[in-house]
């Protein structure tokens, strides 16, 4: 019998797991595996890939549910510790950001923040926000993958660190228009969470300062 | 006139260890004598450790200089461990570098223990520009050179893997030191019992492994459907594949050509072959620091005050008051700022 699961290329390769694009009973998607790591025993290995590849799965199938941009689960094969999802088509924001008018700029950023505080308002926390994890379809909707580092959570200071590894990333790949994105995305990210909780949105945005000033996080450039 | 050797005297005592080593200017090792105060029972209690450093620091640096063949006006520079440490101990080794850089009119420099650690292993291992993972029974820390310092790209949360080891070892009735006998027993089994395994982005977390592996030792099924081999084993293999996950991650994050293991966890074999796979896998030439060097040390504290002092000159008086808290990646790193050396 003619096989509907055919994973057909291989589209990227990380520390932890492999994404092969293919076709799933006909739909375009994306294979996200988890490798076996040889360096740890065998029981110990299998259950790490076997709960990361649920968590990721299932954390997935509830963003949905807040109405977010993410991709379609069709398959949770944990056993194999395979996640199979719908193919988004588009571009990384990371790979566009430059070519964008102000106007664009800002309106991405803003629907981005918005999609975060909505994430942050439900308790969970990407854990990996960067501009490689959006991307841009060509219908000019946003699309926030991979939830492999994505945590429950809802304490201010998990929300403020997610925030902050974002704003890291901003002034590291994108300096130039770090102004823009990151008070488009802090605006949106507040007209969202303040309709919910105003004072803890305002204690979320404060402790990022706070994150910033433990030694850890200081740019060199910006330390005594 | 004829050209001498420059040396100089590193001390240290930051936590059971009180010692000396003097390294001469090229990096040539002289002499090496640890001071190790090992409990009679419990850990390391800092006014036990302090009376014991303060009692013995006289002799250990008697040792030192007679293993090296110098007399102590032979020195020409005197480091000390500053930085992190238990304070009561750090007080010592302070206190001894002022005394002898007054007394002898030598130039004094304060060095922070966990550099101390990498640069030792760079000297050793001959490695150049190494992503480091350095295990202690105070430290667990991934850290690579990037942007003119040695930047923590993973850290424990709460208790150090070693100290974490030693803590099982005392509750399952083991001498200390723990961590090398947990090592002969996890030999004996490959029978693997579920133990929390917990990594959280780049950061680990051992209390919660430690309060389970020691639940086991306290079940009634201890040593009825498993045994003390059993449980060496699981913790070994869950607290060593947390490490060694989080450091594949930031190699293949700074794409580093060299892997460096270092600290007292570093002479277990198991770990250093699980560190050897990942780098093998990511083709950077791996090393582990000898034991002799991998563990505190006077040498290491030495070798980083001649780094220091030769580029930047040594510290005032003042400057020299100890920093127990101090975070590696708050210091520049002036003789590295080529990238290189």
């Amino acid at each position: 019998m003619k096989s509907e699961i055919i994973k057909e290329k291989l589209i990227y390769k990380g520390a932890e797991a492999s994404l092969f694009y293919g076709h799933w009973f006909g739909r375009e998607v994306i294979f996200k595996y988890r490798i076996p790591k040889n360096y740890r025993v065998e029981e110990l290995d299998k259950k790490i890939r076997i709960e990361r590849t649920l968590n990721e799965g299932k954390a997935l199938i509830k963003v949905k549910n807040y109405g977010l941009n993410v991709p379609q689960v069709y398959e949770i094969d944990a056993q194999n510790s395979i996640l199979i999802m719908k193919f988004i088509e588009g571009e990384k924001l990371k790979n566009i950001l430059e070519n964008l008018s102000e106007n664009q700029k800002s309106n991405y950023f803003k629907k981005i923040g918005r999609a975060i505080a909505i994430l942050h308002q439900n308790g969970h926390i990407h854990g990996d926000i960067t501009t490689s994890n959006l991307i841009i379809t060509n219908d000019e909707d946003i699309f926030l993958i991979d939830f492999g580092l994505h945590e429950y959570s809802d304490t201010i200071e998990d929300k403020s660190v997610d925030l902050h590894l974002f704003k890291r990333v901003l002034i590291s790949s994108h300096g130039k228009n770090f102004e823009i994105c990151f008070n488009s995305f802090l605006n949106g990210y507040r007209s969202e969470y303040e309709q919910v909780n105003k004072p803890e949105c305002n204690q979320i945005i404060k402790n990022i300062h706070a994150i910033e000033s433990r030694g850890r996080y200081i740019k060199p450039g910006e330390r005594k | 006139m004829k050209l001498l050797k420059k040396y100089c005297m590193g001390i240290e005592s930051t936590a059971h260890t009180f010692g000396i080593g003097i390294v001469d200017f090229e990096g040539k090792v002289h002499s090496l004598i640890n001071d190790i105060f090992i409990p009679e029972e419990g850990g390391l209690h800092p006014a036990l450790v302090r009376e014991q450093h303060l009692h013995h620091f006289k002799d250990v640096i008697k040792k030192a200089l007679v293993e090296a063949n110098l007399s102590i006006n032979d020195i020409d520079l005197i480091a000390f461990s500053q930085s992190p440490g238990l304070g009561p101990i750090l007080k010592i080794g302070a206190l001894v570098a002022r005394m002898l850089s007054q007394s002898l009119k030598i130039p004094l420099v304060g060095v922070n223990h966990c550099i101390a650690h990498i640069e030792i292993g760079r000297l050793m291992c001959e490695i150049e520009d190494p992503l480091t993972l350095y295990v202690s029974g105070g430290n667990t820390i991934v850290s690579a050179f990037e942007s003119n310092r040695y930047q923590i790209f993973g850290e424990t949360l709460d208790l150090a893997v070693g100290n974490m080891l030693d803590s099982f070892a005392r509750d399952a009735g083991i001498n200390h030191p723990g961590g090398p006998k947990i090592e002969k027993f996890a030999l004996k089994s490959n029978n693997y019992l579920q133990l929390p395994y917990i990594v959280k982005g780049m950061d680990l977390s051992f209390s919660g492994l430690y309060t389970a592996a020691k639940r086991l030792l306290e079940s009634k099924d201890y040593n009825n459907k498993y045994n003390l081999n059993d449980v060496s084993f699981s913790l070994q293999e869950t607290a060593f594949s947390m490490l060694v996950e989080v450091t594949e991650r930031a190699l293949a994050h700074t794409e580093k050509e060299e892997v460096l293991l270092t600290g007292g966890v570093a002479a277990n074999k198991r770990l250093q072959q699980m560190v050897q796979s990942i780098s093998l896998e990511h083709n950077a030439r791996f090393k582990a620091v000898p034991l002799k060097y991998a563990g505190d040390n006077g040498a290491m504290i030495a070798w980083t005050g001649i780094l220091r002092y030769t580029s930047e000159g040594g510290h005032d008086l003042p400057e020299t008051i100890i920093k127990p808290k101090e975070r590696m990646d708050n210091i520049a790193i002036p003789w590295r700022s080529d990238g290189s050396k």
